[in-house]
């Protein structure tokens, strides 16, 4: 099919479709809307994907309609700055809508040759977005069911909520396509509004606030991008990204790059702009699945990528990996403090985010390629978590980890699925673990006073994540009572296709890990990179180490099926746990104390609060990000 | 490769348990000597590992079979990582899921003692991974390699340009080891305050699985402390069993740590060292 007519189709239907959802405010048809948007996306996204890039023009009047749009869209943002008395939001709306209208109507704009761009990079994340965004729609189809039952509603609210989630999608698909950076900031500028409607959703007070405040960070990578448009023209003449990103690298050209690195560190949630993300778990969680894995933070993420090879050899670009470093490493940290399971995932995600922003700071062939593979496995693994906990949540009617004890006798279905996206997450032989592999192998591999202080917060990092993921699903596997007989778990139909649909992908891509560097990785390095890794015998090979996916894969089958052999063929009773020789006949986890009476022995999970100060901690983060923020100009300045 | 080297290879991958067994007897036989009583014969770690293999079957969990095979089957795995001369980060990570499947047998069951010993055993980790992380990209500075083969073909001693990193990975080796100061999790003998630690509920052949997997881990460790002195393997496998003689002489001298201290020394001194290792030869040229 024609690549701009598929274009057309992953930007305009998930626009038709949200307002069809919102309109028809029915079940059936509901599920008719996303069965068939998700299709459609998924197909067209391959289609584009298969079909490669391509460069052109709408017609004029989309340009208009963009522009009417983006007005329309600011004058609300001041609507809801004054709704809900907050300064920021006012401030922050007001120093887009001035400038914006100066520069169309006073300058007149600019002429951009091809508005929109479509090449590997684009393809990547339309990838992304579209699989693992439709997958977490046709996930919500279950859990709106169960949450609008949970809060006793009249009548539904879902048609609105499936409007802004499928417009989300649409916004993101624009974003990863424009060239014209009107256009660019008109995306960026939907995705944070879908971002803003869908964390108020339920509408308590404290969904409201934390709207508010995801509004007015996400305004900051507002101004930054209108100040890098201004601050672009100047020094070239053109709103075009790509010739700003050809002309020579000059100071004037950094700011900007230095502004849109700060509107992207907004949108990932890197330090100082964490606590938007951490607010948005109050959604419900398909909200968190798509925020966190395929939309939103990846739109910050992918603007670095799309800006790295213009900043190669600058300071500024260290500064950018400076604080993915810092926010990866102390994330985690913080993830080990967390009790309640979202945010885990929440610290989880801004720390992972941190470690692909290092690597596209460091800006080599090798440590790019570390990033895009983290990227790419990242999202699949991080949706499947979020769906995985939602459930549970739902299910459980709590969003405490201290609820998952021995979740695994429970609800063995969900359980399995979180036990193994965890796992993805950290150990071999998964993709996000050969991700990190290249990109300790990356920072190893910079020189060294840049290196070195990395390479520590990043083996300090990564041991805090095998923390903090490891001790949750042991917790998952404790067994309540040991002689209890596990239940059997019954899921809804569309919860049991979207989990497993992922998890299946999970699995597959990592065990073609070879295939995804081969054909998703190396074209999109083949622009303006050396090619650092190459695939020999479906080995991840970066020249001076190999990680041998299948032989690593069989390895890992084979002790997992001889394990399970020799357990079946030497199975034994199973016995009560050891207390002290005193315990209650009968009853399993109970012990005899003095005077005959009975105590049940309590296990809870280890969160380390007295050694990690969260609050003090928070703060010193903003304050380093704060600063780290400063440094991104003043390197250039200076 | 060649059939004869991938069979060598394969040999002394599934070697390791029969090293690290030997090495437990020599443990258990050095340490009598230092407390001045006569010990076990040396081979009393096999015949107790064989007496578990044939007790009658008991579980503390469901899971716990296939886990504590987990637990020898990806040290047997690191292990082959080594002998295969492949990656050094991948022996770390692969040890790592091995260590992950003791842990969650551990936690599977609802025990006290093994809780306290699984969150012990995951804080042992947090102490030593990122230590020996930052060692192997010192070696990686080094040589240009992750490889055990890259090291090999460095041609150079590594102990005479690394002597600092060597140091850190001794506190990374006690602590593997499970031995005092660093015994937190469980060590080789019973602590009332611990019962077995993380231990503590395998019996049977769940423990002589879990015995067997940590002879495989310590000799592949100690493995890889021999490349240290990779030209010739004589002196390096001497360098690997003198840094097993000093866990063993410090385990004897002094009493367990609580965990916070074993955290901050390990990261403190581990750390330190190696940063100042990799100084002194950025400074005078080497790398």
């Amino acid at each position: 099919m024609n690549p701009q007519t598929l274009v057309a189709v992953n930007v305009g239907l998930p626009a038709i479709a949200a307002l069809a959802s919102l309109v028809l405010n029915d079940k059936r048809m509901r599920i008719g809307i996303v069965s068939l948007t998700s299709i459609v996306l998924i197909v067209s996204s391959i289609l584009l994907y298969v079909g490669g890039g391509v460069e052109f023009s709408p017609a004029p009047v989309y340009g208009t309609a963009v522009l009417a749009l983006d007005f329309a869209l600011l004058a609300y943002f001041l609507y809801v700055g004054y709704r809900a008395r907050s300064p920021q939001v006012l401030g922050l709306t007001l120093l887009q809508l001035l400038p914006v209208a100066y520069f169309e109507f006073i300058v007149k704009g600019a002429h951009v040759e091809s508005v929109l761009v479509v090449d590997g990079l684009s393809t990547l994340l339309t990838l992304i977005i579209n699989i693992v965004g439709s997958v977490v729609l046709i996930y919500g189809l279950s859990y709106m069911d169960e949450h609008e039952h949970h809060l006793h509603l009249e009548s539904s609210r879902q048609g609105r909520f499936f409007f802004y989630m499928i417009l989300l999608l649409g916004a993101m698909n624009g974003l990863v396509y424009s060239n014209s950076l009107i256009w660019l900031y008109f995306f960026w500028e939907v995705t944070t509004l879908c971002c803003y409607e869908l964390i108020r959703h339920d509408g308590t007070e404290e969904a409201e606030r934390n709207a508010v405040t995801a509004l007015w960070m996400g305004l900051v990578g507002g101004v930054g991008f209108v100040a890098a448009m201004f601050v672009g023209y100047n020094a070239v003449h053109s709103i075009a990204l790509t010739e700003l990103m050809a002309a020579p690298q000059s100071q004037l050209l950094l700011i900007g790059f230095a502004l849109m690195a700060l509107a992207a560190f907004t949108k990932s949630a890197q330090f100082p702009f964490h606590s938007w993300l951490l607010g948005a778990m109050v959604a419900p969680t398909p909200v968190s699945a798509l925020l966190h894995s395929s939309t939103m933070v990846n739109a910050g993420v992918y603007m670095l990528l799309r800006i790295a090879p213009a900043i190669q050899g600058a300071s500024l670009t260290y500064v950018i990996a400076l604080g993915g470093a810092v926010t990866f490493v102390v994330t985690s940290f913080l993830a080990i403090r967390q009790s309640v399971s979202k945010r885990v995932l929440a610290y989880s995600t801004i720390g992972n985010l941190g470690l692909i922003i290092m690597c596209i700071g460091l800006n080599t062939g090798l440590s790019y390629s570390a990033a895009l593979t983290l990227l790419f496995f990242h999202s699949v693994a991080k949706g499947l978590l979020f769906m995985g906990a939602g459930v549970v949540e739902n299910k459980i009617g709590s969003r405490s980890i201290e609820d998952w004890e021995g979740l695994l006798g429970r609800m063995p279905l969900t359980s399995m699925v979180m036990i193994i996206g965890m796992v993805s997450m950290f150990l071999p032989p998964f993709g996000m673990l050969i991700g990190k592999w290249v990109a300790v192998d990356a920072v190893a591999s910079t020189p060294l006073l840049i290196g070195l202080p990395m390479v520590v917060m990043v083996a300090l990092g990564s041991a805090a994540t095998t923390f903090y993921y490891a001790k949750w699903l042991g917790f998952l596997t404790v067994l309540p009572n040991s002689l209890e007989k596990r239940k059997k778990e019954s899921l809804e139909a569309p919860y049991k296709l979207a989990l497993y649909t992922l998890l299946g992908l999970n699995i597959l891509v990592s065990i073609g890990a070879a295939l995804v560097v081969d054909d998703v990785v190396n074209p999109i390095l083949a622009a303006t990179y050396p090619q650092a890794v190459t695939t020999p015998g479906y080995a991840i090979d970066l020249g001076f180490t190999t990680f041998p996916v299948w032989p690593l894969w069989a390895a890992v089958l084979a002790v997992m099926l001889v394990g399970a052999s020799v357990a079946r063929s030497k199975g034994g009773a199973l016995s009560p746990p050891y207390l002290g020789g005193e315990n209650v006949a009968d009853k399993p986890v109970t012990f005899m104390t003095t005077a005959d009476s009975e105590v049940a022995a309590e296990v809870s999970g280890v969160y380390l609060v007295s050694q990690i100060d969260e609050g003090m901690i928070d703060r010193l983060a903003v304050g380093a990000g704060i600063l780290i923020m400063t440094l991104l100009f003043l390197v250039v300045i200076i | 490769m060649d059939a004869a080297s991938t069979i060598i290879s394969l040999v002394l991958a599934l070697a390791t348990p029969l090293m690290g067994g030997v090495l437990a007897g020599v443990d258990r036989k050095l340490t009598a000597r230092m407390q001045e009583r006569v010990g076990p014969p040396l081979l009393q770690p096999f015949y107790d590992v064989i007496k578990l293999w044939a007790k009658k079957p008991m579980i503390a969990s469901p899971l716990q079979p296939v886990l504590a095979f987990g637990y020898l089957g990806f040290a047997l795995v690191a292990a082959g990582i080594v002998t295969f001369r492949q990656d050094l980060l991948l022996v770390l990570f692969v040890t790592a899921l091995a260590d992950i499947c003791l842990t969650v047998a551990a936690l599977s069951a609802k025990s006290p003692y093994s809780y306290l010993g699984a969150r012990r055993e995951f804080l042992s980790m947090l102490s030593y991974e990122p230590v020996m992380l930052l060692a192997y990209v010192a070696v990686f500075m080094v040589t240009g390699s992750f490889m055990v083969q890259g090291v090999l073909d460095y041609g150079k001693p590594l102990l005479l340009v690394l002597p600092a990193a060597l140091v850190a990975l001794q506190l990374v080796l006690i602590v593997e080891m499970k031995k005092s100061p660093f015994d937190v999790s469980g060590s080789g003998h019973a602590h009332q305050e611990l019962v077995r630690g993380v231990y503590t509920e395998l019996s049977g052949y769940t423990m002589a699985l879990v015995e067997v997997g940590h002879w495989a881990k310590v000799a592949t460790t100690l493995m890889v402390l021999s490349l240290f002195w990779a030209p010739n393997p004589v002196i390096g496998a001497a360098v690997g069993l003198t840094m097993f003689f000093i866990s063993l002489v410090v385990d004897n001298s002094y009493p367990r740590l609580t965990w916070q201290r074993m955290l901050k020394t390990t990261w403190a001194l581990g750390f330190t060292l190696i940063v100042l290792n990799i100084a002194a030869l950025a400074a005078g040229g080497v790398i």
